[in-house]
């Protein structure tokens, strides 16, 4: 019963700081999205690459991508959250398990991901296509509080699209 | 693109997010009492070792579930506060087939069983505790003294 209801190495963060770190993401994600849609998309590779929806999908991706690869305190967001906007808040910090964020960070990263590969190539709206699920998803965690990224690692899972990963410490 | 169309576009995927985080605030943690004719003995869920004679909630969960302990909590809680209901977590993170026979799509999710291991109840998300207090309330009559 209960068997890994407190897994004691499991790595946790601020409880409040996901639904942040969406909430700034949201913002970038409109901006690109609003910006892709405004804009043609360049005839050569470098101008694609060096345009301002570009430019802002690419921060949202290293951000992501730092999340997901160095932990989740590593997300610059995080780190604006932890400088600015922690300090303000009531104390103690409540808490939860790491992973399920990280893992809704590791979506965002594969989401961005697609949006770059298709801009670069040239797909017209490609990036556009990307940004909006960016913005649902972000919308969704920074004001109703759910985690779609951490939903979709199940219908992932069932869907045999992922396998499991061994626990970190079950 | 058009500026005003554009921002029809834009303004339209946000109201989307919108839409869909209402439905799922309506939606989340309710007891669905009209569900599937299953019953659970004792062995055909991993943990479920013995049925509890008024209820057992059993919780299904993942690794990156963010709800799930929480739910676990105020099932245990539930728990203590009357006998005869015992709570079970079963960590789908391993057991994919599992959530796909019993349908499962998201975590939390709980199922009540009652105490011959019919499913009374199902719920998806983090249950809301007094919906789930006034099935327990339906499944275990009270004792003559206390009415």
């Amino acid at each position: 019963m209960a068997s890994s209801a407190t897994v004691p190495a499991a790595p946790r963060v601020d409880s409040r700081a996901p639904r942040w770190v969406g909430g700034f993401t949201f913002v970038l994600a409109v901006a690109s999205l609003l910006l892709a849609l405004l804009r043609p998309i360049e005839a050569t590779l470098a101008g694609r690459v060096l345009s301002p929806e570009f430019v802002l999908v690419l921060v949202l991706w290293l951000s992501f991508g730092a999340g997901t690869f160095l932990g989740n305190g590593a997300h610059p967001f995080a780190w604006v959250y932890r400088k600015l906007v922690q300090p303000r808040l009531a104390r103690p910090v409540p808490t939860e398990d790491a992973r399920p964020p990280r893992f809704a960070l590791a979506v965002g990263f594969s989401l961005t991901t697609i949006a770059l590969v298709l801009h670069a190539a040239g797909v017209p709206f490609g990036l556009a296509a990307a940004a909006g699920f960016v913005v649902i998803a972000s919308f969704l965690q920074a004001f109703v509080g759910y985690c779609l990224g951490c939903q979709i690692y199940l219908l992932l899972v069932r869907g045999g699209l992922i396998r499991p990963q061994v626990p970190i410490a079950a | 693109m058009q500026p005003v169309i554009a921002i029809a576009i834009t303004t339209g995927v946000v109201l989307v997010a919108a839409v869909l985080g209402l439905v799922w605030r309506a939606r989340t943690g309710r007891v669905r009492t009209t569900v599937a004719d299953w019953t659970f003995a004792p062995g055909s869920l991993p943990g479920l070792d013995a049925l509890a004679g008024g209820a057992t909630l059993v919780l299904f969960s993942t690794e990156y579930c963010a709800q799930c302990p929480a739910a676990l909590r105020l099932l245990s809680r539930l728990a203590q506060e009357r006998g005869e209901v015992a709570p079970l977590e079963v960590d789908l993170t391993n057991d994919p087939d599992l959530a796909k026979r019993l349908g499962i799509l998201q975590t939390p999710t709980v199922f009540v069983l009652d105490g011959d291991g019919r499913l009374a109840g199902r719920i998806g998300g983090s249950p809301r505790r007094d919906e789930l207090v006034a099935l327990l309330d339906a499944l275990i009559p009270l004792p003559e003294w206390s009415v």
